[in-house]
């Protein structure tokens, strides 16, 4: 049972993670239509970040995680004016194409700088008991932390005026346009927030794993699979579904077994398109 | 208030509006008739700034706005209630016109005050606040989408087609409520293809066929005309 407790917390925390990562993607394609495939490698570059100033600069670890999220706020600002902005209106293929360039040159320019893969020590090495099983201190704020995020962005995009108008581009842009929403102002707003997102994630997740500029490849993938389970564009489907898989993974892997960690995700994703093909919460088809 | 000087433009490699000239004073009801597909909709996404014309100009209260973009053509005093109305359809009444406000939220009383001003002329969204937009019938739909141009509060308010689709009773208290935000100061412009209803209710109009104007004239004048009688009004 104890067991069983301590896997489904490593799977809710699994989910944290992959729920902050399809929040960021589900936004964007709400918003502008995109699959931004170059998401997990923005989460890469997170990593990096962090290691950057927390291990190179020896800047303090929660110093270190608002810088983290604002210079990756940037960042997703600046992919969608020079990536996706130019390519508005064009075919679907031309951005998917965009979106596989950005990534290779991401990891590229990474590997190119730092080849090996680094570690972040953990800001609170400590580990607590859980019904008689260690877990570690990171973990639980990895849930806390994703748990807080969430909120916040909740009541920004339900209670605030430019909240409002990320829901209501996603709804209708034209509709959006004509009350004087100005919908480049929004799209970047959205990119920015959702690669703040992919920052969070990745501050938190980095100090209990290895960093490499291969780390966002599974990440995007998982991502994308939450996304279509939960419906495009959908919020509330990408936690939910962020979460489920989670917990599936981390059962799976205990359970069945370890070796088809990353296959857990499509086995989800076939059963339920079988039974939804818009997803749970979703309004159109994947 | 509003002029189009000899405006032109196309919808990809095809021109659909073909040098459209007209006026529009301050304080008028001006009506724009037109059969399906003779641009109605497509010159008003052009005075909104969603189609940039390609050559001629669009002069409102002094300033030229055909190189605007929708947004700043708003904060300059140009509504659109578009056609097929545009709503957020699962954001709720209330929040499509904190929608409407958008471009006015440094003036928190002045919105309360629109709000109050939308509720007297559609009593029935304030019983409605908290219901999603999509889920209303298509005449609650119809006055959210008018109230929703109204929070922006516009000195010049654009219908297109308000009545399409509506039974003949909504339409009828639909056309007096056009009519009685007019009277409060709104200059309007107003397509219809419900010739005689909208030619009852305004000053003037412009009848539009293959993306040109081919009449205009005083209410009146235009529906004692042979030729409008014959094409829009059924006689
Ligand atoms: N998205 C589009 N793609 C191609 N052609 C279009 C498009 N929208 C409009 N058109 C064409 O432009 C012309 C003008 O259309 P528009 O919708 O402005 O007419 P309308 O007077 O508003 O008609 P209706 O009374 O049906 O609303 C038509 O010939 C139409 O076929
Ligand atoms: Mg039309």
């Amino acid at each position: 049972m104890s067991f069983f407790i301590n896997q489904l917390i490593i799977g809710i925390q699994l989910g944290s993670q992959y729920m902050m990562m399809a929040l960021g993607l589900t936004l964007i394609f709400g918003i502008l239509d995109i699959s931004h495939f170059a998401h997990g490698h923005i989460y890469m570059v997170g990593a990096y970040l962090l290691y950057t100033f927390s291990v190179l600069a020896g800047i303090n670890y929660w110093v270190a995680l608002p810088i983290c999220m604002i210079i990756l706020a940037l960042i997703g600002v600046l992919v969608e004016r020079l990536v996706y902005r130019p390519l508005r209106g064009s075919p679907s293929i031309n951005t998917f194409i965009a979106a596989i360039g950005l990534l290779l040159a991401i990891e590229t320019l990474v590997r190119g700088i730092k080849k090996d893969a680094v570690r972040v020590p953990v800001p609170v090495d400590r580990s607590v008991s859980v019904l008689g099983m260690s877990l570690e201190v990171q973990r639980i704020i990895v849930i806390l932390g994703a748990l807080l995020i969430l909120l916040m962005l909740q009541w920004f995009i339900k209670r605030t005026r430019l909240g409002i108008a990320i829901e209501a581009m996603a709804q209708d842009r034209e509709g959006a346009s004509l009350v004087g929403i100005n919908v480049n102002r929004i799209s970047a707003l959205t990119f920015a927030i959702a690669s703040a997102l992919a920052g969070v994630a990745a501050v938190l997740m980095a100090p209990l794993g290895a960093i490499t500029p291969e780390m966002g490849n599974p990440l995007i993938l998982k991502a994308f699979v939450i996304v279509v389970i939960g419906g495009l564009g959908s919020m509330k489907g990408a936690i939910f579904g962020g979460y489920i898989l989670g917990v599936i993974e981390a059962l799976g892997v205990a359970y069945i077994s370890s070796t088809y960690k990353d296959v857990f995700a499509f086995a989800l994703l076939i059963v339920i398109l079988a039974f939804r093909p818009t997803g749970l919460f979703g309004e159109r088809a994947a | 208030m509003l002029e189009l000087r000899d405006v032109r433009c196309s919808i990809g490699k095809h021109e659909v509006i073909h040098g459209v000239s007209l006026r529009v004073e301050e304080g008028e009801l001006i009506c724009l008739l037109g059969a399906n597909g003779a641009g109605k909709s497509t010159l008003f996404r052009t005075i909104s700034g969603v189609v940039r014309p390609r050559s001629g100009e669009i002069i409102f209260r002094g300033e030229p706005i055909h190189r605007l973009g929708p947004d700043r053509i708003v904060r300059l005093g140009i509504s659109l209630c578009p056609e097929g109305r545009k709503l957020f359809p699962r954001l709720s009444v209330k929040k499509n016109l904190m929608m409407g406000a958008y471009t006015r939220y440094r003036n928190r009383v002045e919105v309360k005050m629109s709000f109050q001003e939308v509720f007297e002329l559609f009593p029935i969204l304030e019983e409605r606040l908290d219901q999603d937009a999509g889920t209303m019938s298509g005449g609650e739909q119809q006055m959210l989408a008018i109230a929703r141009a109204l929070m922006a509060r516009p000195k010049l308010l654009m219908l297109d087609e308000p009545s399409l689709g509506l039974a003949p009773l909504v339409v009828k208290r639909i056309m007096e409520t056009i009519q009685e935000i007019n009277r409060r100061g709104v200059t309007i412009l107003l397509s219809e293809q419900n010739a005689a209803m909208a030619l009852s209710i305004s000053h003037r109009g412009y009848v539009m066929e293959n993306g040109k104007i081919v009449l205009e004239g005083s209410s009146q004048e235009l529906m004692d005309n042979e030729e409008v009688k014959r094409a829009y009004l059924g006689a």
